[in-house]
């Protein structure tokens, strides 16, 4: 469907109206229990799952001198495949498998040459006749997050799904280390959700404070609640007693948008304390939290932080920052 | 004068909308990221710049405190890596030019020496090797020799890994090894899953057998030809006969590092076999389809003898004649002799040598030789030994196992040619100061270096066989700390009975 599009302004106008999500897998558990996820959003007709693999580029300092392209090329010699192919391999064969409709996929590949990699940027696409495409990406870029990113860049993306094993500060980083979720849910435009021991079938935690951008979330949320068919709740936190009165009108405003999407909220919780502290515990019942992006950027971000991370970082569930 | 009374709203809606406020946003959400992405290169300098503007501790002279000024900041650097690690070599060069005063010419000498040329040989003679393509003959002739059973296959990679990777280097075993170790797994079952821990132990057999291999023979790494320039920048002297000593030379060095290496390699075997318990205890069925694919190669050709020979001839001129000639030139002679035989590709070379280790190594050689000849590294080893005599391990035994602890913990943080261009200075003058041999200090030195098992980044061979994506960062963990300790107590133990034999 998009080999058509050569017009590079018209190809984003049109994945603008689709709905695009990027899942980028490692190869861990948690990537895939991501992936599966993506696939119950975008079950729908008018979406579009891309899978991403970021390999770091190679530093040959690290090697004594020899670059590792020497032994990249070595085993392509062999015919082996390399790390990031037969992970994408398998998050495709989850993907077509769910459709039961395998052989109605029209395939088409691509190659990017990136500069001081034999490999480069690999691409397949798979596309069947109602216009859902499926797209397998194997990115080399300087950094993972960054590859994430620059991903973005190339074609808007309304959700990316990464997975997020391990907890952070640990010896040991995992590739998908703390640091690099938070770095591109820092940056990336879009929402962004950190899939963690993900399991489906607890609904979903909305955490409002009244502000715009907050109801804007609520909104988004609601809608992608509604392409996975999960039931929604509702959550405010005031820091005292007396801010308990603005936390139930926060909650009742966000019911009655929901109510006017036609979803009834399951739940509906006023929490006081902590905000951060509150929200991770209330979450502990649900498969996801969505907070809001507060907007802060730059130095203000840095100097006060934002309980949008602060839940991102500590909560033991998936978080969802939306945007 | 009247002040305007003013509010903070009114300043911002102001700032905003002229040219200077959008700069100034723009440069501050700009400088937030830049200074926080290399917050590391500003400490390094902060802390460089307190170093220099410090009062003049006892002991040192000027020149000896920017010296040591300049070697904390590209201490800090190498470990933390704020900038590419070449361009901490570029300030290493622009600082003995503006920091040192010295004339640019000197400088540029003082960059290559034998141990430079040498570095920049081995790594073309590694691709040439490399671009042979005689893995898959290795590959056969280990599993004609072990037959089937995975102990004894993996114990057949260690070895021959070892050996090759004694003469020709670490990297470039790693290199032709990976795609054998790969084969062998993934023709055992085409699921990762079901092969993690045969995995684990067929690549840990290719990195770590190389990786201990890479102390046997000066040609093993780049850190065993640093601490022979420094043990002839440091203690020779051509007047004096008694010093020729400290002139190792390739026969010398294999004679005190060989054996600690065979030592070690049936341990590595045992280690890793009894950390990861492969799934699979026989992997006839992935070596009948390797034999088929080496027969489908045909038999040897000429070019492949060839290059073997040539390579014995490199190697005979390691042992016989680097001591006239230097073991520099004889790698460059080796890369020129691939070269005009048409065996390598001059392309090839070019994108498969990091130019930028090169150039690293000769900057921070030729800092370490600032720090003897300003007196820094005396300086330093002094105050390291007043720390280290009350504790009872300022000299003999004690002194060697606490360099060997030190040596280790750097060079897990570094690559371990770095991590010997950096301590290299310091540990020789502590050896000189506590009157202990320079030449034992020197070896735990560099044997101690390629104790870097815990991490990816420690060791060459670990870097390449981690890239391959079989392996988990915590594996290294799992498995490497018993390495480091079952090596460290090998070379103490030779350190202690058998290099005192051979009259240091």
């Amino acid at each position: 469907m998009t080999q058509g599009l050569t017009n590079s302004e018209a190809l984003i106008e049109y994945r603008k109206s689709r709905y695009r999500i990027l899942v980028c897998v490692d190869g861990s558990d948690e990537s895939y229990r991501g992936l599966q996820y993506a696939a119950r959003l975008g079950a729908a007709p008018d979406a579009d799952i891309v899978l991403l693999y970021v390999r770091p580029i190679d530093q040959g300092l690290r090697t004594g001198g020899l670059q590792v392209r020497v032994a990249r090329e070595n085993m392509l010699n062999w015919g082996l495949e390399l790390p990031g192919i037969q992970y994408l391999k398998k998050g495709r064969d989850m993907l077509v498998g769910t459709e039961e409709l395998a052989n109605q996929w029209e395939i088409h590949s691509a190659h990017a040459d990136v500069v001081g990699d034999p490999l480069g940027d690999n691409k397949i696409g798979y596309t069947n006749n109602q216009g859902k495409s499926i797209v397998l990406k194997l990115k080399t870029a300087s950094s993972v997050a960054g590859g994430i990113l620059d991903q973005y860049e190339l074609g808007p993306y309304n959700l990316i799904i990464l997975g997020s094993s391990g907890r952070a500060g640990g010896f040991a980083k995992n590739l998908w280390d703390p640091a690099i979720a938070e770095k591109v849910a820092i940056h990336a435009p879009c929402s962004v959700c950190v899939a963690r021991e993900l399991e489906t079938g607890h609904g979903m935690l909305l955490c409002t404070d009244g502000s715009e951008q907050a109801m804007e979330m609520v909104n988004k949320a609601a809608q992608m609640s509604k392409r996975v068919g999960a039931e929604v709740s509702i959550l405010s936190v005031s820091l005292d007693d007396e801010g308990e009165v603005e936390a139930r009108e926060n909650v009742t405003k966000a019911a009655e948008l929901l109510r006017s999407l036609s979803i009834e909220p399951r739940n509906i919780l006023i929490e006081t304390g902590n905000p951060v502290e509150q929200i991770i515990e209330a979450a502990k019942s649900y498969t996801f939290v969505a907070v809001g992006d507060t907007g802060r950027t730059g130095l203000k971000r840095f100097f006060m932080g934002s309980v949008a991370f602060k839940v991102m970082e500590f909560a033991n569930n998936s978080v969802m920052i939306v945007r | 004068m009247k002040l305007r009374p003013f509010s903070t709203e009114q300043i911002y809606a102001r700032f905003n909308v002229n040219f200077l406020g959008n700069v100034v946003t723009l440069m501050s959400d700009f400088l937030i990221h830049y200074l926080w992405e290399k917050r590391w290169f500003f400490f390094a300098v902060i802390v460089g710049a307190g170093i220099i503007m410090a009062p003049l501790p006892e002991g040192l002279t000027e020149d000896g405190k920017v010296v040591l000024a300049m070697s904390v900041m590209a201490t800090i650097m190498f470990v933390t890596e704020p900038i590419p690690l070449p361009g901490v070599a570029l300030l290493i060069i622009l600082g003995q030019v503006f920091l040192l005063g010295h004339d640019s010419s000197i400088v540029a000498k003082s960059l290559w020496n034998d141990s430079v040329l040498f570095i920049l040989g081995s790594l073309m003679l590694a691709v040439a090797i490399v671009k042979q393509k005689l893995d898959k003959r290795i590959a056969w002739l280990i599993v004609r020799i072990t037959g089937t059973k995975t102990s004894r296959v993996c114990f057949g990679i260690s070895v021959i890994s070892g050996l090759l990777a004694s003469f020709v280097g670490e990297h470039t075993v790693a290199a032709m090894m990976l795609p054998v170790g790969i084969t062998l797994v993934t023709l055992t079952s085409d699921d990762p899953r079901k092969v993690r821990n045969l995995a684990a132990v067929v690549l840990f057999s290719i990195a770590y057998g190389a990786s201990i291999a890479g102390i046997g023979t000066p040609s093993g790494g780049a850190r065993n030809a640093i601490m022979i320039g420094y043990w002839k920048e440091f203690f020779y002297d051509p007047s004096n006969p008694e010093t020729s000593k400290f002139i190792i030379n390739y026969a010398r060095w294999m004679l005190f590092s060989y054996p600690i290496f065979l030592i070690q390699v049936p341990f590595v075997t045992m280690v890793l076999l009894f950390t990861f318990r492969p799934e699979y205890r026989d992997l006839s069925r992935a070596v009948v389809k390797l034999r088929q694919q080496v027969e489908a190669e045909g038999s040897m050709k000429k070019t492949d003898w060839v290059a073997i020979v040539m390579f014995f001839i490199v190697l005979l001129g390691w042992v016989f004649f680097s001591d006239k000639v230097g073991m520099g030139t004889i790698a460059l002679l080796g890369a020129a002799a691939f070269l005009v035989a048409g065996l390598v590709n001059w392309e090839d070379i070019n994108s498969g040598v990091n130019w930028g280790v090169v150039l690293l190594y000769g900057a921070a050689i030729s800092l370490g030789i600032e720090m003897k000849e300003t007196g820094t590294a005396r300086w330093v080893a002094e105050n390291f030994l007043s720390v280290l005599s009350p504790i009872g391990v300022g000299d003999g035994f004690g002194l060697w196992a606490s360099i060997s602890v030190l040596t280790t913990a750097v060079t897990n943080t570094m690559s371990n040619g770095a991590a010997v261009a950096v301590l290299g200075p310091i540990v020789l003058k502590m050896a000189s100061v506590a009157g202990e041999s320079p030449i034992i200090i020197g070896f735990i030195t560099a044997i101690s270096s390629s104790f870097a098992y815990l991490t990816v980044v420690g060791t060459p061979a670990c870097t390449i066989v981690y890239a391959s994506g079989y392996l988990k960062t915590t594996d290294f963990l799992a498995v490497g700390w018993k390495m480091a300790l079952i090596s460290t107590i090998i070379m103490l133990i030779g350190a202690r009975l058998y290099w005192p034999l051979l009259g240091v």
